[in-house]
């Protein structure tokens, strides 16, 4: 039963992994129009770069065991995304510099949407194996059953 | 839905042990592993079935746990229970195939 349940772990990883990535998005498109941070200057798009990797990087290693080629997903590290940011003249705001332009952070909402509904999709086709592995399973269970 | 781990199981390995299978000590020793694979069985069952309880909770409480892993928790529960439900349902087809054995 560990195998089946290994694979299993195999997919809450990967929904893990987006479920986190969805947090980074949602975060870009708040903080879209944001022109302070506590680092100062605008807000910078942060994106999540994933790795394949260990469910739990714990226990046991799998001591040269090359079967087990599968280990889930993990996201790696969340990157600051530094390209600058747009300008834009509007010098009644209060963040406008000396000539009276505005940094704006270098959140493309575009990008943003293209990017959470890959997410999604990608959420939901996760599902799907997991709701086909569980198909599996009960097919196992009705073995012999006449 | 708790299910407590079932610690009078031991009794079955005494009732696998009839007395015309003495000789054959390999065969007992097998019977003996069934009864502890059976123990096991049940209390992964039981083990499981503690882990979706408890992530239900959390989550119920506000806790910072996945919505997903809750919803996998309980579907590993769901299928350690069918599980643990086809065994007893050959178990006792065993048993109602044996009671009805002509004598």
């Amino acid at each position: 039963m560990s195998g089946i349940f290994s694979a299993f772990k195999i997919t809450a990883s990967a929904l893990t992994a987006q479920r986190l990535r969805m947090d980074v998005i949602s975060n870009n498109v708040a903080n879209a129009e944001t022109t302070r941070t506590e680092a100062g200057g605008p807000y910078q798009r942060q994106q999540v770069v994933f790795a394949a990797g260990q469910v739990d990087p714990g226990p046991a290693p799998a001591a040269a065991s090359p079967s087990r080629a599968a280990e889930g997903v993990r996201v790696d590290e969340i990157l600051v995304d530094d390209t600058p940011g747009h300008r834009a003249y509007d010098p009644t705001h209060p963040d406008a510099d000396e000539d009276g332009f505005v940094t704006y952070p270098n959140v493309n909402i575009a990008t943003e949407m293209t990017d959470m509904l890959s997410a999604t999709r990608s959420y939901e086709a996760n599902v799907t194996v997991f709701n086909a592995l569980k198909g599996m399973v009960s097919k196992a269970l009705e073995i012999g059953r006449s | 839905m708790p299910v407590d781990p079932v610690s009078s199981i031991s009794s079955i390995s005494r009732l696998t042990q009839p007395e015309g299978a003495k000789n054959a000590g390999q065969v007992g020793a097998a019977f003996d592993d069934f009864g502890s694979i059976l123990n096991n069985a049940i209390n992964t069952l039981s083990q499981k079935e503690n882990t979706a309880n408890q992530a239900v909770a959390s989550l119920a409480a506000g806790e910072d746990i996945e919505l997903h892993q809750v919803m996998i928790a309980m579907q590993e529960a769901d299928i350690s229970f069918q599980l643990a439900l086809e065994v007893r349902n050959k178990i006792v087809d065993a048993y109602q195939d044996i009671m009805r054995m002509q004598m």
